[in-house]
């Protein structure tokens, strides 16, 4: 076996024997898709015999939270919504036991003599943090249809759906969470204490991002007079609806934002229909090939600013 | 082919300098000490020589290839206190090790336990384990994929005498299955016992490389200690003080003097030819303890 699948069989090793491993996994497969079956019963008992499904509503509403598409679907919707989003809690986890603790456990001495090879340590550190976020990521889909075909045993749901989009998106945010986990790992590395990385992968990309937000916006903004109000009012709103398109935040939870874009579309149809553009609404005006250019080279970034420093670091 | 090779190996942090210009080899199956006090730059040392930190000048070689490179995966270290996952067990900590560098069979990993004498404990959290057990335990992973050189920097720190003259025995089985050894402390009852040859640093340079006893007789080179005895003692004082010498009174007839080694062959002569009638001339011999402490702050007092 190669010195990169030693680490990554090690690494895994380690994984399942760290108990929050199983806090992250029962928070995501058992959790969320509880509270959807809990929502569609409520719903069911206390609106399906009212007016207000007289036209089919309530059916359509308790289909959409608790069928086996519709928990699936929450299962990597909502962990994008959450503040800070889901995918950064898991990732900066997985980050603290395959880096930080290395450092406070001191154990880099150990495995950097137990396997010499920087770069098959470092390759084989981020291949396992991917790989147990694929492993939480299909769990999540897994535990969604599982939960969700428990549901139609009491609810009035069906396994209805578009699985191909929403299989697709899963794979996509897998993907696209490589961004997030090579940002974590840069922060837990470079940060002297496992508390201080985790903080900093929580808040530092928003921070900066509104930051940058206020500095663009405050730049070339000239003093309002009864001439230029206009202008510098749709200046204003240029510059605040473009900026998200480049931001790290915006962009690595796409995939995982993509499948409420039908629905934004849905809710803001009427609008549209007078005028009014609310495309933008729950961040799904990004499109996903844009967001996956902007991910990969976030992601390259901070690969390469973390290989430069792994590999030169003197050990303690 | 030696086993170890530093050359003008040199480690600095800024204006302080861990280690300065340290150049030895080391063979095949030696088991050498490597000797100084707190701070002198042992850890350093054998840090670079582990691929862990890169020297600021110089190199070094381990089995013939430098390092940092894949020759480490023949070295087995166990550098300063061991460090472990403390969640797992004894034994799921040298599971991971050897996962990480692969090809290590599972009965390695119970017969390292049984050699260090942890089989029973092994499946403890290390949390549990004390301070005895950690360093046995490390030592047990430093040999998990029988390595051909091992650095062991104070192996027995904070080991009651059982504990030391236990480790003291597995590093003698160690050696003699031709595994090099390079064991480092800062006390040298401690590795007396378990060395023939000593390096010795101090402030970052080394500043004695050769066997045990001739750290004695090297030392004896810049200057020799008689124990005098005369039928008149004041006599034999000023005779020694009229030849240039300091001498203290050593009871009523005796004196102690120290000189250089070109002039102690003709003392006894010289005295004679003074007219003092010579009972017994001893020449003190240092014991090791002595002659390090000479060796590493000069004037032989303890620190």
């Amino acid at each position: 076996m190669s010195a990169f699948w030693n680490v990554v069989h090690a690494e895994l090793f380690k994984l399942v024997r760290k108990r929050r491993t199983y806090v992250l996994a029962g928070l995501w497969w058992l959790l969320l898709p509880t509270l959807a079956l809990i929502v569609g019963r409520v719903l069911v008992s206390n609106l399906a015999a009212s007016f207000a499904n007289e036209a089919g509503g309530v059916d359509l509403l308790v289909q959409t939270i608790a069928s086996p598409f519709g928990i699936a679907r929450i299962s990597i919707v909502g962990p994008a919504y959450v503040s800070p989003p889901f995918y950064v809690i898991v990732v900066a986890a997985l980050a603290a036991v395959l880096v930080g603790e290395e450092r406070s456990h001191r154990m880099w001495k150990t495995i950097l003599v137990s396997q010499p090879s920087r770069p098959a340590v470092l390759a084989g550190k981020l291949v396992t943090a991917m790989l147990a976020v694929g492993v939480l990521l299909g769990g999540a889909l897994l535990s969604g249809v599982a939960f969700g075909a428990a549901g139609t045993l009491f609810l009035p749901t069906t396994f209805a759906g578009e699985w191909g989009g929403l299989v697709r998106a899963y794979l996509l945010q897998w993907a696209f969470t490589g961004a997030i986990v090579a940002f974590a790992f840069l922060m837990v590395h470079l940060a002297r204490n496992v508390a201080v990385g985790v903080i900093l992968v929580f808040f530092l990309p928003g921070l900066l991002e509104g930051l940058y937000t206020v500095y663009a916006a405050v730049v070339g903004f000239q003093p309002i007079n009864r001439f230029n109000v206009f202008l510098q009012g749709i200046r204003m709103r240029q510059v605040l609806e473009d900026l998200p398109t480049y931001f790290f935040t915006a962009n690595v939870y796409a995939p995982a934002r993509s499948p409420v874009r039908e629905l934004a579309a849905s809710l803001t149809s009427e609008a549209a229909a007078d005028g009014l553009d609310l495309s933008g609404l729950l961040g799904s005006s990004i499109t996903l090939e844009r967001a996956a250019v902007v991910a990969g080279a976030y992601a390259l970034l901070f690969l390469a600013l973390l290989t430069w420093r792994f590999l030169r670091a003197d050990v303690d | 082919m030696p086993a170890i090779v530093a050359r003008n190996l040199s480690k600095r942090y800024g204006r302080a300098v861990a280690v300065d210009g340290a150049s030895f080899e080391i063979g095949r199956g030696e088991l050498v000490g490597f000797l100084g006090p707190n701070g002198a730059g042992k850890t350093t040392t054998l840090r670079m020589l582990a691929g862990l930190i890169r020297p600021t000048a110089g190199e070094g070689r381990v089995l013939d290839q430098r390092v940092p490179g894949p020759a480490l995966r023949r070295v087995g270290t166990m550098i300063e206190e061991p460090s472990f996952y403390p969640y797992m067990t004894g034994r799921d900590n040298l599971r991971y090790a050897a996962r990480l560098h692969g090809g290590v069979p599972d009965r390695r990993i119970d017969e390292v336990l049984d050699f260090v004498k942890l089989d029973r404990a092994s499946d403890k959290r290390v949390r549990a384990y004390s301070q005895g057990m950690r360093q046995r335990l490390g030592l047990a992973r430093s040999l998990l994929w029988s390595p051909d050189v091992l650095l062991l920097d104070e192996p027995t720190n904070g080991l009651d005498p059982v504990g030391i003259a236990e480790i003291r025995e597995n590093l003698r089985a160690v050696a003699a299955e031709g595994v090099t050894v390079l064991v480092s402390s800062h006390i040298l009852a401690e590795i007396e016992k378990l060395v023939d040859r000593i390096l010795a640093i101090d402030h970052g340079k080394l500043v004695y490389d050769g066997p045990l006893d001739a750290l004695v007789h090297r030392l004896d080179a810049d200057a020799i200690t008689y124990h005098l005895r005369a039928d008149d003692g004041p006599a034999l004082l000023a005779a020694l003080r009229a030849l240039g010498l300091e001498a203290v009174a050593e009871g009523e007839l005796g004196a102690r003097v120290t000189l250089p080694p070109a002039d102690a062959d003709a003392l006894v002569v010289r005295l004679v030819g003074a007219g003092v009638t010579v009972l017994e001339a001893r020449r003190q011999v240092d014991d090791l303890e002595g002659a390090y402490l000479r060796l590493v702050r000069g004037d032989g007092r303890p620190s």
